[in-house]
């Protein structure tokens, strides 16, 4: 909750973490390089104050992560962005097994999303029911340019992209989350691609599509898909963090979601632990945007507005009571320690 | 940033010529010069061998615009009087030794990285020449827009119209006041990339042009401007990694005292 004026603002963290990037989990050379290049963003853009040793950033556990996001950080709830990397990791970047073991013990506290990876085809589909089956899933995090056996990547719109996608409607799933965004060494970039993410929304319009980091660096092209498409989100995470060294960048890309998608379809990530929520939040409520760009876009981030993009507007995605949800994690072991 | 760049040259040799091309080549996807985003770590040139040392922001920089980039400072570089090689070293990037030897020895991406990225690498050059028009022609709108040009003038402006003067861009229309206002570099950039995508450049064709080089009508301009100002926001989404990642290499490299963020100086904006 994070308090401004006497104002509270409930948070919800759309894009975070619980990795093991220990070098005892590195499959091979690119295990390391995946995490080195994690660190390279998180070191560049966090106050000098907010940067980690390597060590902690390769393994915080959970300890860190609770007081990060839920003690310090102002976060009420976090969405954990399963991420599997079976090819660079042992047992895997952050699987949603991995990631539910944090679940299973502030269960009011997190949502976790599952995933599926169509290049599996038909042997893939009893393993992804069992998982809904077996774990409290409540959305899905696709990861388009995993590599597995000599392929770098799949698209939205493969056939067995949609089998899967009908699959997860009809075990429940609403919400499902792409990361799309900047180029991750080693991935391929044309994977990242957004025009995907186009058909399938089109194409399943009773999903929710929150396309992660805004599709960065192809900004345009994801503008002109989610002013289409009225089941298409922004996930705000990297985005976010340019508000620190590059304010005026933040602006600009602040205005032109703004312009093309209004209010009501931007959703805030930290994309923890790459940036803590702490310094995104608080620099994001002193933010205002500057004059010029309010007269040239023709739009303004409000305080009301910014109540919505830190978690007014995933709550509706998840069809959480804010209220009703505030007054339960208020009793947990984290709220009942305030 | 040119001065910056430490030359070994020949004596009495004039390397201005050479610097000059290679402020030619751009980083394709944040269409800015190399020169002027820090790239190029040195150059040397030793009896008509051009040696070019790259600094890329991270070692993971896109290898397909990696390449591009060592591609053309081989093709500026072997158009300068007196250079007959040309050797790029791309330092640490983790595909330094397959572009070095590709690009060293004239071979295409596709022979050095095949199945690596769809579509060809001119395609890729061409739709960022593209996004680059538009971007360059945006920040000329919001010039002529600033100058006090209405939408009906700017529609209506003719290349032989626009002029320079004291680093102003100066615009006479028959029967009108000459306006003055906005930067001249801002209108020369423009005007360079309407040349290298082929569109109309003679006295009479129009300024403002969409990409097929057909003239705009009022009414689609706003429109046209929208789009136009969103793509140079997501040109320059990259640049603000570059910058960012640049300056924690730069510190890297001077060792092991320098914070990560200390630098942070030359990311502000």
């Amino acid at each position: 909750m994070y308090n401004h004026d006497g104002h509270d603002l409930f948070v919800i963290d759309g894009h975070m973490h619980f990795w093991d990037a220990n070098p005892e989990n590195w499959r091979n050379k690119y295990g390391e390089s995946w995490i080195k290049c994690f660190y390279a963003y998180h070191s560049s853009l966090s106050p000098a104050d907010a940067v980690w040793s390597f060590d902690k950033f390769c393994r915080y556990g959970e300890e860190a992560l609770v007081d990060d996001l839920f003690r310090s950080g102002y976060v009420d709830m976090g969405i954990l962005n399963s991420t599997y990397l079976h090819e660079f990791y042992k047992n895997g970047f952050n699987s949603h097994a991995q990631n539910n073991v944090v679940k299973a013990k502030y269960p009011d506290r997190f949502l976790l999303c599952g995933s599926f990876d169509p290049r599996e085809e038909e042997a893939g589909v009893d393993p992804f029911r069992r998982m809904v089956a077996e774990y409290p899933i409540s959305g899905l995090k696709l990861y388009t340019a995993e590599w597995r056996n000599g392929s770098r990547g799949w698209r939205l719109n493969d056939p067995w992209a949609y089998k899967y996608l009908s699959l997860a409607q009809e075990l429940g799933i609403k919400n499902v989350h792409v990361h799309k965004g900047p180029t991750v060494y080693p991935l391929s970039a044309d994977a990242f691609d957004v025009h995907d993410v186009d058909y399938a929304a089109t194409d399943f319009p009773e999903l929710s599509f929150i396309v992660e980091h805004v599709g960065l660096p192809r900004l345009d092209d994801f503008c002109w898909i989610a002013a289409q498409e009225s089941n298409v989100y922004a996930g705000l995470s990297v985005a976010m963090a340019f508000v620190h060294l590059r304010p005026r960048y933040f602006a600009e890309i602040m205005a032109n979601l703004l312009f093309w998608l209004g209010p009501d379809k931007l959703c805030f990530g930290s994309d923890y632990a790459i940036w803590s929520p702490k310094w995104l939040i608080e620099k994001f409520m002193a933010f205002e945007l500057p004059e010029d760009l309010k007269q040239e876009y023709h739009v303004d981030l409000t305080f009301d507005i910014k109540r919505k993009i830190l978690g007014e507007n995933t709550a509706r995605l998840y069809g959480i009571d804010i209220p009703a949800q505030t007054a339960k994690l208020s009793q947990d072991g984290i709220g009942l320690a305030r | 940033m040119r001065d910056n760049v430490p030359c070994e040259l020949p004596a009495g040799y004039d390397g201005t010529a050479i610097l000059d091309r290679l402020a030619q080549v751009l980083d394709p996807e944040l269409d800015e010069s190399i020169l002027d985003l820090g790239f190029v770590r040195s150059l040397q040139l030793r009896s008509g061998h051009a040696s070019v040392a790259l600094r890329l922001p991270t070692s993971w920089c896109a290898v397909n615009f990696a390449y591009l980039m060592a591609e053309d400072i081989r093709r500026e570089l072997l158009m300068v009087e007196g250079v007959r090689r040309v050797t790029i070293r791309l330092g640490d990037h983790c595909a330094a030794e397959e572009i070095e030897a590709a690009v060293n020895d004239g071979r295409p991406f596709s022979e050095a990285f095949p199945g690596e990225g769809a579509g060809s690498l001119a395609a890729l050059r061409l739709t960022f020449l593209r996004k680059g028009f538009l971007g360059r022609q945006q920040r000329l709108l919001r010039e002529l827009r600033e100058a006090g040009c209405s939408p009906a003038v700017i529609c209506a402006l003719r290349l032989g119209e626009v002029s320079v003067q004291d680093d102003t861009i100066l615009i006479r229309q028959p029967g009108c006041a000459p306006v003055k206002g906005g930067a001249a570099e801002i209108l020369q950039r423009y005007l360079e990339r309407l040349a290298e995508l082929g569109l109309d450049c003679s006295l009479a064709a129009p300024l403002i042009v969409d990409l097929e080089g057909e003239a705009l009508s009022v009414e689609r301009l706003l429109v046209h401007y929208e789009t136009a100002r969103t793509i140079r926001v997501a040109m320059e989404a990259n640049g603000s990694f570059c910058r960012a990642l640049l300056s924690l290499h730069r510190l890297d490299a001077a060792g092991p005292s320098g914070h990560a963020n200390t630098g942070g100086k030359d990311v502000q904006s």
